[in-house]
C-alpha cells in the first residue's frame, strides 16, 4: 500500500476526472480505516475482557467458602455449595470442624445433621453416617466424601474455607 | 505520512531496499483458476487464530485430571467472554482441518505440487499431519466423557500397527491407559511440541511459496501462446487485500457459529464409567475410522484391524511421494491417472465420512 | 509289641521317617491311628473324611480329634479294636443322632465360654422349631441337618469365605437341595401342592444377589437373612413387612400406613416378588400396562387405580419436568451461562422425586403430591433462571451481529479498494 500510495500522491491530476476519483479514493479510504479500527476494537474489547481474572477467582469445584467459623456452634451443622453439588460443615461436640459431600451415596439425595444422635441421616431411605462420614447403618454403599477444611482470616473472625485435597 | 517517516526511519538503519524491491516487483498470475490461491492464506489465517485464543485459553485452563475439566467450565461461565473464545477456539479449529483439506485437494488436483515445488508439497502434507495432531491432541483437554473415550478408541487404533504399535501406544497414553498422565502429555503436544514443529514447516512452507511464486495450472499453461506471459497483478496491495477480504470473510464466518451453535462440554470424563454406545471421534477421523470398523476382523490370516493401519499408514506414505511418483506432471504433461486418484481419494473422504456420521 | 495289620504297616513307616517336627513348646499330640488309616484307603467315601478333617478343620484347629464324635479307640492299630462298640465307637451319625451330637458341644454355654464365649448355644433348640427339624421328627431322613450345611468334616468358621455357610455361598449349599426336584418331591406344602425349586434361579435374579456377589455388600440379604439360620421357615402371614424391614424400614413404615398392610397376605412380596426382587420402576405403579397395580385395580370407579394413576403421573410429571429444565440449563451453561445454583437445585428436586417413590407406599396419592409440589416449586425457580440465562443469550447475539456488522463494513471497504486498485493497475 505504501509504494502505491506515494506513487498516487505523485500522479498529476487529470483532467475533469480526478477530483471526483480523488473524493471516491479519500472516501474508500477512510471506510477502510473505519472498518480496519472497528474490526479492531470489536476483536480487542472482549480480549482485554477476557484477560482480566473475573471476580471468582479460581474454578469453584477446587474450593469454596461454607461462612464464617463464629456463626457455626458446636454440635451443629450447615449446608454450603461446593461447585454445584451441596456440601457440609460440621462442628463435632469437642469443637472439630469438619466437610463432607452432602451427596448420599445411595441415590444422592441430600443428607442431614442428627442433633439426637450427632449423625449425618439422610431421609430418603434412613441412611445414617457417623461424623467421620463412615456408613453407620441403612442402604448407603460407600462412605460420604470428606473434604480438608482450613481456617482462612483474622483469628476470631475466620472464614471456612473447603477443598478438595 | 508518519508511516512513510517511520519506513525511511528504519531503512537508515537496517536496509529495506530488498523488501522494498519484493513488494514492488512481486506478482501473481491472473486466470481462471486464482480463487484457489486463497485457501493456503485462510489455512494460515485460521491457525493464528488458533494460536491466539489457544494463548488465552493457556491463561485459566489446568493440565490435569483433576482440574481440567472444571476449568474449562470456569472459563465458559465464569470468565468474560470466556465462552467466545472457547467456542472460536472450537469452531476455528474445525474449519482449520476443513480448509486444510481444501487447499492439499486443490492443490493435489491442479499438480501444483510438480517439479520444482516439491518440497512445498512435503512441508505441506506434514503441516496436514500436524494439524490432525492437532485436533487429536485438543480433542481429550477438556477431559470430558466424550473425548476420554474417543481418545481411548483412537490411541488404541494406534497400538494396531504393527512392530511399533505397543510402543506408540505408551509412549501417546504416558501408560498403558488413558490417564491424567496421556492428559499432560497431550497438553504438551499441543500447545509446545506440535507448535514448535509446525511453525519451523508453515516459515519453510511460506518462504519456498514467496520464493518460488504461485504455480499455474498446467491447462492454463498450455492454454496460453508460447511465450507470451500471463497477466499479473501486483502482490501488494492488490492480492494481499484479497487475501485479507477472504480472512474476514472466516473470521465473520467462526464469530456467527461460536455464537449460535455453541460447543457443549458433556460430563466429566470417569474412567469407570461403561463406553458410550456409539462412541466416535471427530469427523475429520470419521472415514478413517468406519473403514477400519467395516474391514473384517480376519483378512488372509492377518488381524483385520491391523491390516486396516498399515494400509492407511502405506496411504499416507503415497501422499508423501507424488511428486516424485508423478513424472509426467514433472515433465509438464497432463497426468489423468493422478486426477481419477485424487477424485476417488476425495469421494472416498466424503461419502465415508458420511456414511460414518449416520452409522449406528 | 501289638499286632499291626499289613495295611497300617508300611503307613506308619513312611509316616515315622517324613513326620515333620514338632513345636517344643506343644505337648505330643495324642495317637490318632484313625486318620492314618482311613487317609490310605482308596475308597473315597472313608478317605474323604480323613482329608478334610486333616485340612483346615476348625474343631481339629481346637484340639478335637475324630473319636470326640464318633467315639472308638484312636491308639488301636486294627479295624476291628479302633471301631469297637465297647469303647465308645458310634459309626457316622445322622438324622436326630448327628444334631444330638452337634448339640453335646454346642449347646453347652460352658463348653462353648472356653472356646468362643460369644457363641450361641440354642441352635439346636432352634433347629427343633424349623421346618428341617420338624420333618426330621416326623421320620423324613432326607432333611438338612447340621451337617448338611456346615459340612461333617473340613468344617470352617462361618466367617471363613470358604465355608458353604459364608453368605456369598449360603444360597447356593441352599439350593444342593431346594434346587433340586427329585430331592424335594417327597414333600410338600401345608396346602399339599408341590415345594417350588426355582428359589435360587429366582433370587440370582435379583437386586439382593447383584449386591452380594458383585456389589461385596456382605450385608445384603440371601437365605439365612429372611428365613433364619437354625429356625429356617418361610416367614408367616404379617411377618413378611418386619423380615423386609429390618433393612427397608423406611417402605416398612409407609407400608404400615397403608390399607394394603391389612390386605396383603404376603406383603412386600405381594408386588415386590420373594424370591426374584428386581429393581424396581415407576412402570410397577399405575392401573394398566404392566403395573402391579393393575393386578386387582381397573377400571374407571376403582379408588385404588384412581390413586394409581394420581401418583404415577404426579411422578412422571416431575421426571419430565427435570428432564426439561435439565435440558435448558444444560444447553445455557454450555453457552456460557453460571448456572451452578440451579445444578444444586435440580439435585434437591431429584431427592424429592427419590422421596415421593417412598411416599407412595402409604398408598395416598395426597403426601405423594406434597412432596412432588415440592419439587415443581424449586423446578420453577430454575425454569426462570434457564429462561434469564435464553435472555442473556440474546443479548450476545445482538452484540454479535454488530460485530458482524462492523465485519462487514470492513469486507465491503475491501471489496470497493481492490477493484479501485485493479483499475488503476490496469491503467
Amino acid at each position: 500500500m505504501l509504494r502505491t500510495m506515494s506513487n498516487q500522491n505523485r500522479v498529476p491530476t487529470m483532467a475533469g476526472a480526478a477530483p471526483a476519483e480523488f473524493n471516491r479514493r479519500v472516501f474508500l479510504d477512510a471506510l477502510l480505516a473505519v472498518g480496519f479500527v472497528s474490526t479492531a476494537v470489536a476483536i480487542a474489547y472482549p480480549v482485554t475482557r477476557f484477560m482480566i481474572p473475573p471476580a471468582s477467582g479460581e474454578p469453584a469445584t477446587a474450593s469454596a467458602g461454607a461462612g464464617r467459623a463464629a456463626t457455626l456452634k458446636p454440635n451443629s451443622a450447615r449446608i454450603f455449595k461446593f461447585g454445584s453439588r451441596p456440601g457440609i460443615v460440621v462442628r463435632t461436640a469437642d469443637g472439630d470442624v469438619r466437610a463432607f459431600s452432602a451427596v448420599c451415596t445411595h441415590l444422592e439425595c441430600t443428607v442431614q445433621f442428627k442433633l439426637d444422635t450427632a449423625q449425618l441421616w439422610c431421609a430418603c431411605h434412613n441412611g445414617t453416617y457417623d461424623l467421620g462420614g463412615n456408613v453407620v447403618s441403612g442402604p448407603p454403599p460407600r462412605a460420604l466424601e470428606q473434604f480438608v477444611v482450613n481456617l482462612r482470616g483474622e483469628p476470631g473472625d475466620e472464614e471456612i474455607v473447603v477443598s478438595r485435597s | 505520512m508518519a508511516l512513510q517517516q517511520i519506513v525511511d526511519w528504519l531503512d537508515e538503519r537496517i536496509d529495506l531496499s530488498g523488501i522494498r524491491h519484493f513488494i514492488a516487483e512481486k506478482g501473481v498470475p491472473i486466470h481462471t483458476q486464482e480463487v484457489w490461491y486463497y485457501l493456503g492464506g485462510m489455512t494460515m489465517f485460521l491457525f493464528a487464530v488458533q494460536v491466539f485464543t489457544g494463548i488465552l485459553l493457556l491463561l485459566y485452563y489446568r493440565p490435569s485430571a483433576a482440574e481440567a475439566y472444571e476449568s474449562v467450565q470456569f472459563i465458559v461461565t465464569q470468565v468474560e467472554f470466556g465462552w467466545l473464545i472457547r467456542n472460536v477456539h472450537s469452531w476455528s479449529a474445525n474449519l482449520l482441518i476443513a480448509l486444510a483439506f481444501a487447499h492439499f485437494f486443490s492443490v493435489f488436483f491442479l499438480k501444483s505440487y510438480r517439479k520444482p515445488r516439491e518440497l512445498t508439497w512435503l512441508t505441506g502434507i506434514v503441516l496436514l499431519f500436524l494439524m490432525l495432531g492437532f485436533g487429536f491432541s485438543g480433542y481429550l483437554l477438556p477431559w470430558n466423557e466424550l473425548s476420554f473415550f474417543a481418545t481411548k478408541v483412537g490411541t488404541g487404533i494406534a497400538g494396531a500397527v504393527p512392530v511399533v504399535g505397543p510402543f506408540t501406544l505408551r509412549l501417546l497414553r504416558g501408560g498403558d491407559d488413558v490417564t491424567g498422565a496421556t492428559l499432560s502429555r497431550f497438553y504438551g503436544l499441543h500447545v509446545a511440541i506440535l507448535p514448535a514443529i509446525t511453525t519451523a514447516l508453515v516459515v519453510a512452507h511460506l518462504l519456498l511459496v514467496q520464493r518460488q511464486g504461485m504455480s499455474v495450472p498446467l491447462s492454463i499453461e498450455h492454454r496460453r501462446k508460447a511465450g507470451e506471459p500471463l497477466p499479473q497483478m501486483p502482490f501488494f496491495p492488490n492480492y494481499i487485500l484479497r487475501d485479507v477480504l477472504a480472512w474476514y470473510v472466516v473470521l465473520a464466518l467462526v464469530a456467527a457459529l461460536a455464537a449460535f451453535y455453541p460447543w457443549e462440554l458433556g460430563k466429566k470424563a470417569d474412567p469407570f464409567a461403561v463406553v458410550p454406545p456409539g462412541i466416535r471421534p471427530e469427523w475429520y477421523f470419521l472415514a478413517m475410522f468406519h473403514t477400519l470398523k467395516l474391514v473384517p476382523s480376519h483378512v488372509l490370516g492377518f488381524e483385520g484391524e491391523r491390516l486396516g493401519v498399515v494400509a492407511f499408514g502405506l496411504i499416507a506414505v503415497f501422499l508423501v511421494l507424488v511428486p516424485f511418483l508423478d513424472r509426467r506432471a514433472s515433465r509438464g504433461e497432463r497426468s489423468p491417472v493422478f486426477t481419477v486418484l485424487a477424485a476417488l481419494g476425495l469421494v472416498y473422504l466424503i461419502v465415508f465420512t458420511i456414511i460414518g456420521h449416520y452409522a449406528k | 509289641m501289638f499286632p499291626i495289620t499289613s495295611r497300617c504297616l508300611p503307613v506308619l513307616v513312611v509316616m515315622a521317617l517324613f513326620s515333620p517336627a514338632r513345636a517344643v513348646a506343644q505337648p505330643a499330640p495324642p495317637a490318632n491311628t484313625c486318620l492314618t488309616c482311613h487317609a490310605a484307603l482308596t475308597d473315597t467315601r472313608l478317605a474323604t473324611p480323613a482329608r478334610l478333617f486333616s485340612g483346615t478343620d476348625v474343631h481339629r484347629e481346637r484340639g478335637f480329634a475324630c473319636i470326640d464324635c464318633h467315639g472308638g479307640d484312636p491308639a488301636a492299630g486294627d479295624k476291628a479294636r479302633a471301631h469297637d462298640a465297647a469303647r465308645g465307637f458310634k459309626g457316622a451319625p445322622s438324622g436326630q443322632a448327628q444334631i444330638a451330637t452337634c448339640a453335646r458341644c454346642h449347646s453347652d454355654a460352658t463348653l462353648m465360654r472356653r472356646f468362643a464365649p460369644k457363641q450361641r448355644v440354642d441352635q439346636a433348640a432352634e433347629y427343633a422349631t424349623s421346618v428341617h427339624g420338624k420333618q426330621l421328627a416326623a421320620g423324613h431322613r432326607d432333611v438338612a441337618t447340621c451337617a448338611s450345611c456346615h459340612g461333617p468334616h473340613g468344617i470352617r468358621l462361618v466367617s471363613d469365605a470358604k465355608s458353604p455357610v459364608f453368605p456369598t455361598n449360603v444360597a447356593a449349599t441352599c439350593a444342593t437341595c431346594h434346587a433340586d426336584p427329585r430331592h424335594m418331591a417327597e414333600y410338600k406344602l401345608a396346602n399339599g401342592t408341590a415345594i417350588p425349586t426355582t428359589q435360587f434361579a429366582d433370587y440370582q435374579k435379583s437386586v439382593h444377589y447383584a449386591a452380594l456377589t458383585k456389589g461385596n455388600d456382605l450385608s445384603a440379604p440371601t437365605c439365612n437373612d429372611c428365613h433364619g439360620n437354625h429356625g429356617a421357615t418361610p416367614p408367616g402371614v404379617g411377618a413378611v413387612a418386619n423380615v423386609c424391614g429390618t433393612c427397608h424400614a423406611v417402605f416398612a413404615t409407609k407400608f404400615q400406613m397403608s390399607v394394603h398392610s391389612q390386605i396383603f397376605d404376603k406383603g412386600c412380596v405381594e408386588c415386590h416378588s420373594n424370591h426374584a426382587v428386581l429393581k424396581p420402576s415407576d412402570d410397577m405403579l399405575g392401573s394398566s400396562g404392566s403395573a402391579v397395580c393393575a393386578a386387582c385395580h381397573g377400571g374407571a370407579d376403582d379408588k385404588g387405580a384412581l390413586a394409581a394413576d394420581r401418583m404415577r403421573s404426579g411422578i412422571e410429571g416431575l421426571k419430565a419436568g427435570i428432564n426439561r429444565s435439565g435440558a435448558l440449563i444444560a444447553k445455557v451453561r454450555d453457552a456460557g451461562i453460571e448456572v451452578s445454583d440451579q445444578e444444586l437445585a435440580l439435585v434437591e428436586v431429584r431427592s424429592r422425586l427419590t422421596l415421593a417413590r417412598t411416599e407412595m407406599h402409604t398408598g395416598n396419592p395426597e403426601g405423594v403430591e406434597a412432596i412432588l409440589g415440592e419439587g415443581t416449586t424449586i423446578l420453577a425457580g430454575i425454569d426462570r433462571a434457564g429462561q434469564a440465562g435464553v435472555v442473556e443469550l440474546r443479548f450476545r447475539r445482538r452484540g454479535l451481529a454488530i460485530s458482524l456488522g462492523a465485519i462487514l463494513l470492513l469486507v465491503v471497504a475491501l471489496w470497493l479498494k481492490v477493484r479501485q486498485l485493479d483499475r488503476r493497475s490496469h491503467r
